[in-house]
């Protein structure tokens, strides 16, 4: 059975895990009750740092480290923030883990919270999740009510505290600092780095900032251990993984993996059931949007963190976006220029000009207005962005496309020749 | 405007690293970009501007390599290390150099042809220098509406604007006034108000020295001049007693703006200037401006050239004395000395003193201790200010109070009023003549403090001596404590430093009848404090004589009227009010046949026989500096470009505000406000019109209840000095016990109510 939910999704468990009862039933807040009883806040940082969970948002920066950066003798208060501002085109799973196993995210962030010594946490919802927001008040209600959080929770002497706060539909918000100026009220845009918000965070204060998936991942390290932990996945990418895989695929939907267990040829066809009939594999964009798109000739590739960089792509999110050999690669191109135009903060200048021109291009093309030197135009602008950028959005925006007119340089030719290869002429996009 | 701070490369502990293979040296935690910069090499910039807190990097102009780093880094916000390794001149980074120079410019109209900032535009000299021959970009660009009012001084070109948040950041974090946002965003992102309504306050015009491209620009210079038509002086304000180093525009042959200094004055204003400061010029050409002498007798007023004028007032100056020469607290140091000369040599006998309030016996003690200048506020863990009202007074003080504040130190206020920094830390509102309480109150705060200044109001503490008396005390009994002298006259200290006394003996000598001719330089008696007992005691004298820039008061009356340069029209000396020497320098000729002051004094001590061996500015006053103490070892050329301190304290002088005596009169205690907009200066300036304030008369809610006045819409106010009608504000947070009105508004006469020398009133209010 590739698939195997054992961390976060527990669909396998016959009861409303959202039901704070259902949860302990299943053994949630051992975690907790562990911890608090039998070890030290640095303790729980060790197990953390030796499990090497890493980060699920993205990034992929090993959760432990991070944790560590945060200054022990800062005369601020500490926070923990849940990126829960799950907005990468195709990604989906903090939504699920946060509709049906909201405990497990509360005990987690309680935990890291005892872990840097911080007694309150905030988690940062996206506008958009009204349903998930609904669940996670509920469920923090319950949490309170049976003293699992709030002072001395538990019967220890360990306080915490969790506020909920939706966001208001920006993408950048998912960025963590951008995410603590929306937090903290202002305008959501990243703030330069360093410092980093392990040192200056949320209020200027030490701040441990995790998504939600990485954060429902630390009660079950607490409670089995690192090293039961560890001994999932390989050397570098420790545990499961949840993917999203949408797209051209039978079955889409949410699947939690053992990383490096599986191929994307395992996930696309044995799991989700492969291609409709008469189609089949064309591209994939395997970790949200933000990454290089693989080819047929990566299907190969095996889901861990290492396995992907080889590939010449990153496992980000895993939202993968799947698209059969009905897709068009050209307009797939402009969507995406479109959802980066749309979502640029505007604070940098490649980013915010840069991609409205790339759009622009990119459209031009699609219309069948294109010229053969908009192809070498579009890498200068894609080269004036990359690396140049205050945050990873525009670098973003660059990866898929950039590869996509290196892998499928054919079909962005055809385009421009021939127009695209449109049933009918597609709209230009509303802001 | 500098984009780059000042580096100290002669402090110790310097840093060595590498930039474009050169060894070079700056301080620790200097940032690549300003440690360039001191060496000779531009690093371009848009975002950065230090003065406006810490780097944002939104720009990415200043992108270089860094060996060792990944990636190209951001100059502006990485400091130098030892043995960093940079280059700013390798391909990379000159193609991201142009690389943003052609992203900036792919929505930006390039109608520099007509753009008021083409030829001085940061956007401009930085393409040429180190952007794109040629675009790229063949899209339709992105249109705004243009231009808009962001408010009836500032036009706001969304096309033009680059996004580089200056602006945004200026009134956030510097003003601190909350009203510009960056609205929408991505490539749609625009400058508003939050409320949408107009961008008001003391200080928004700095937003168009800061904006690096045309997107800002001012209104009463729109379209009026290209740079290379213009010529650019660094003056300083002649507004108030700050002396904020400016930089005045020159275009056919009158001053056409004011901005602040390509080099700020960090000492001083640090490039901000208000906004009086920068729109009052137009009142150089209000309709009253005096533009020719004028002889006037019982049958009519005559314009005559200046020699019959000089001649004229001569005459009169000639006769029998005692003469009075009588001096306004905008007059230079050059003329406080000529009249001083003049009352030792032809016109010997001559009472001279000046209008503001100058030596107050009560604040010897006060400006005894260590003194302070304005950069020092920003490092003060403690701020105590003691009455008074920068925002409004000496207003560039308040953003200097407020970067005090925002870098961790404590503002504690004690005072007769509130104002717009009383909300920033504990505040307590004593009514006149018991500041003492308010000054006991704020003690405590120095014993925790290690760096206490304290800013203490002079009009306000000339009439308190026992508070007076307290704050030195304290100052005397906490070590690293300082003082810096809120002052009431722009010249006053230069005035004082000389010796002129304020104006308690010449009054009464005019009103014994005993004084032949007045000679008033920038002095309007009938409009400043103790107006009615002016208005009487000039009835009594036997001439007047006025060396004025404009129509109204003295000069609508007197037999002699020597048409004026203002401060932006002559050259001279103005010590502020932290005792700092600096230049006045002519930003244009005074019109039609005006002349500066110091000018027309010579020329009337030649008339008088008494021919001066001097005869420029600069020879002026360095005679006064060889005859007072207080001025040695100072001359034009120590002065210099950005001011030199006073270092002996002025003589002590007579005056009538010695203070300690209860308040005359019957009814409720007199405090007098100031408003920036209030005075006559910003009513005189066509520019100012939107924003210019009127007089008010304020009581608490309890107060206006008590006196049956909650519904009355004018009141009139009685002291025993005189008395003046105004409309009544009753506002819930004015404390009680005291009545409100606002002093220095042309026209209204809350100055008839007071006594010449200020001292604390009592009126009556009644409903009118």
């Amino acid at each position: 059975m590739p698939q195997r939910h054992i961390v976060y999704l527990h669909r396998e468990h016959p009861g409303d895990m959202a039901q704070l009862p259902e949860y302990v039933k299943a053994g949630g807040y051992n975690g907790l009750m562990k911890a608090l009883a039998d070890m030290e806040p640095d303790d729980v940082l060790y197990q953390l740092h030796r499990s090497g969970v890493r980060g699920r948002g993205g990034a992929g920066f090993p959760m432990g480290r991070k944790a560590s950066f945060l200054p022990k003798d800062s005369p601020r208060p500490a926070y923990v923030v849940c990126n829960a501002d799950e907005s990468e085109p195709g990604t989906f799973k903090d939504r699920e883990i946060m509709e049906f196993n909201p405990f497990q995210l509360l005990e987690g962030i309680v935990l890291a919270g005892y872990a840097i010594g911080s007694n309150h946490g905030y988690i940062y919802i996206r506008g958009e999740y009204e349903h998930q927001a609904r669940v996670l008040d509920r469920a923090i209600a319950q949490a309170y009510e049976g003293g699992y959080l709030g002072s001395g929770l538990l019967r220890s002497r360990f306080d915490f505290d969790i506020t909920l706060y939706r966001g208001a539909g920006a993408y950048i918000c998912g960025e963590e600092t951008g995410l603590l100026d929306s937090l903290e009220g202002k305008r959501g845009q990243p703030r330069l780095k360093p410092p980093f918000p392990a040192v200056a965070g949320l209020y200027a204060s030490p701040t441990l900032i995790n998504n939600v998936e990485t954060l429902t991942t630390v009660p079950v390290i607490v409670a089995k251990g690192a090293d039961w932990y560890a001994t999932l996945g390989t050397e570098k990418s420790t545990g499961t993984k949840v993917f999203s895989v949408s797209g051209h695929v039978m079955k889409p939907g949410n699947y939690e993996i053992v990383m490096g267990d599986t191929s994307l040829r395992e996930l696309l066809y044995d799991i989700c059931g492969g291609f409709r009939p008469g189609h089949d594999f064309k591209a994939c964009w395997i970790g949200g949007s933000s990454v290089p798109v693989l080819t047929a000739e990566h299907v190969d590739t095996r889901l861990d963190y290492e396995s992907c960089e080889t590939a010449g792509t990153y496992l980000g999110s895993a939202g993968c976006i799947v698209m059969d050999d009905s897709g068009c690669i050209v307009r797939s191109s402009l969507r995406l220029a479109h959802f980066y135009r749309h979502e640029s903060c505007g604070k940098c200048t490649p980013c915010r000009e840069g991609t409205m021109w790339m759009e622009k291009v990119l459209q031009r093309i699609v219309d069948g207005e294109g010229r053969m030197e908009d192809l070498e135009l579009l890498e200068s602008i894609m080269g004036r962005i990359s690396g140049r950028v205050l945050c990873a959005l525009a670098d973003g925006a660059v990866a898929p496309i950039e590869s996509a007119l290196r892998l499928f340089r054919d079909d962005f030719v055809h385009a421009v020749e021939h127009g695209s290869p449109a049933r009918e002429p597609m709209a230009p996009m509303g802001a | 405007m500098s984009d780059y701070a000042p580096v100290n490369l002669s402090a110790p502990d310097q840093i060595e690293f590498e930039l474009n293979r050169r060894r070079l040296a700056a301080p620790a935690g200097t940032m690549l970009v300003d440690a360039a910069y001191a060496h000779g090499v531009e690093v371009p910039v848009f975002c950065y501007e230090p003065r406006l807190g810490g780097p944002i990097g939104a720009c990415r102009m200043c992108l270089v390599h860094v060996e060792g780093m990944r990636g190209l880094q951001t100059a502006c916000s990485t400091q130098v290390q030892p043995d960093m390794v940079v280059r700013s001149d390798t391909d990379e980074v000159r193609d991201a150099h142009d690389g943003v120079l052609e992203l900036l410019l792919a929505n930006h109209p390039l109608d520099c042809p007509v753009c008021d900032k083409g030829g001085e535009c940061p956007l401009q000299d930085r393409t040429f220098k180190f952007g794109p021959g040629k675009t790229q970009f063949v899209e339709h660009k992105r249109h705004f509406p243009k231009p808009l009012d962001l408010s009836s001084l500032i036009a706001l070109d969304r096309e033009r604007c680059i996004t580089c948040f200056r602006c945004v950041r200026f009134s956030q974090e510097v003003a601190e006034d909350g009203h510009l946002i960056m609205r929408e965003r991505g490539g749609d992102s625009e400058i508003a108000t939050f409320t949408g309504d107009h961008y008001t306050g003391r200080f928004t015009g700095n937003v168009i020295d800061l904006c690096p491209v045309g997107a800002l620009t001012s209104v009463p210079y729109r379209f009026v001049a290209r740079p290379w038509d213009i010529k650019n002086t660094p003056s300083v304000c002649g507004h108030c007693p700050v002396g904020c180093n400016l930089e005045l525009t020159e275009h056919e042959g009158h001053v056409a703006r004011v901005t602040g200094r390509p080099n700020p004055n960090y000492s001083v204003e640090e490039g901000w200037l208000c906004d009086k400061a920068r729109f009052a010029y137009p009142e150089d050409r209000a309709p009253d401006r005096v533009r020719q002498p004028l002889i006037r007798d019982a049958a009519a007023t005559r314009e005559v050239a200046i020699e019959e004028a000089v001649e004229a007032a001569a005459l009169l100056l000639g006769r029998d004395g005692p003469h009075a020469f009588l001096l306004g607290p905008g007059a230079t140091v050059e003329e406080g000395f000529l009249a001083q000369e003049l009352a030792s040599g032809p016109c010997r006998g001559a009472l001279v003193a000046q209008l503001g309030l100058g030596d107050a016996p009560a604040l010897a003690g006060l400006r005894a201790a260590p003194a302070a200048q304005l950069d020092d506020i920003d490092r003060a863990d403690l701020v105590v200010l003691v009455g008074g009202d920068p925002a409004n007074q000496q207003p560039v003080v308040e953003l200097r109070i407020r970067k005090a504040v925002r870098g961790g130190g404590r503002l504690v206020s004690a005072g007769p009023r509130r104002h717009p920094l009383s909300g920033l830390g504990p505040s307590y509102i004593t009514p006149p003549g018991r500041l003492l309480d308010g000054v006991r109150a704020a003690g405590p705060a120095f014993r925790a403090a290690r760096r206490p200044l304290v800013l203490w109001d002079e009009a306000d503490l000339a009439h308190e001596p026992a508070a007076a008396a307290e704050l030195a005390g304290l100052l005397g009994a906490t070590r690293g404590a300082r003082q810096l002298e809120l002052g009431a006259d722009v010249n006053g200290a230069g005035l004082s430093a000389l010796g002129i006394p304020g104006a308690a003996d010449l009054v009464a000598a005019l009103e014994q009848g005993t004084i032949t001719t007045l000679l008033t330089i920038h002095a309007q008696p009938a409009e400043s404090a103790g107006a009615a007992r002016w208005a009487e005691a000039l009835g009594r004298v036997g001439a007047v004589v006025a060396l004025a820039s404009h129509g109204g008061g003295i000069a609508d009356s007197a037999a002699v009227v020597l048409p004026a340069a203002t401060h932006r029209e002559q050259e001279g000396v103005y010590v502020s009010m932290a005792k700092r020497a600096q230049r006045l320098r002519p930003g244009a000729a005074p019109p039609g046949g005006a002349a500066p002051g110091w000018e027309l004094l010579i020329a009337l001590a030649h008339r008088l026989g008494a021919a001066p061996a001097y005869r420029s500015p600069a020879a002026t006053f360095a005679a006064a500096a060889a005859a007072r103490p207080a001025l040695a070892g100072l001359s034009y050329d120590v002065i210099g470009e950005l001011g030199a301190l006073l270092h002996a304290a002025p003589p002590a002088t007579t005056n009538g505000a010695v203070g300690g005596g209860g308040a005359d009169g019957t009814g409720l205690p007199l405090v007098t406000t100031l408003r920036i907009f209030g005075d006559a200066a910003a009513h005189r300036s066509d520019a100012l019109s939107g924003v210019r304030q009127g007089a008010e008369v304020v009581l608490g809610a309890g107060e206006a209840e008590r006196r049956g006045l909650a519904g009355a819409a004018q009141v009139r106010l009685q002291s025993p000095h005189g008395a003046c009608t105004l409309p009544l504000r009753v506002d819930p947070r004015c404390p009680d016990g005291a009545v409100h009105a606002t002093l220095g508004v042309p026209g209204a006469g809350v100055e008839r109510l007071l006594a010449v020398d200020r001292s604390p009133v009592r009126v009556e209010v009644t409903a009118a």
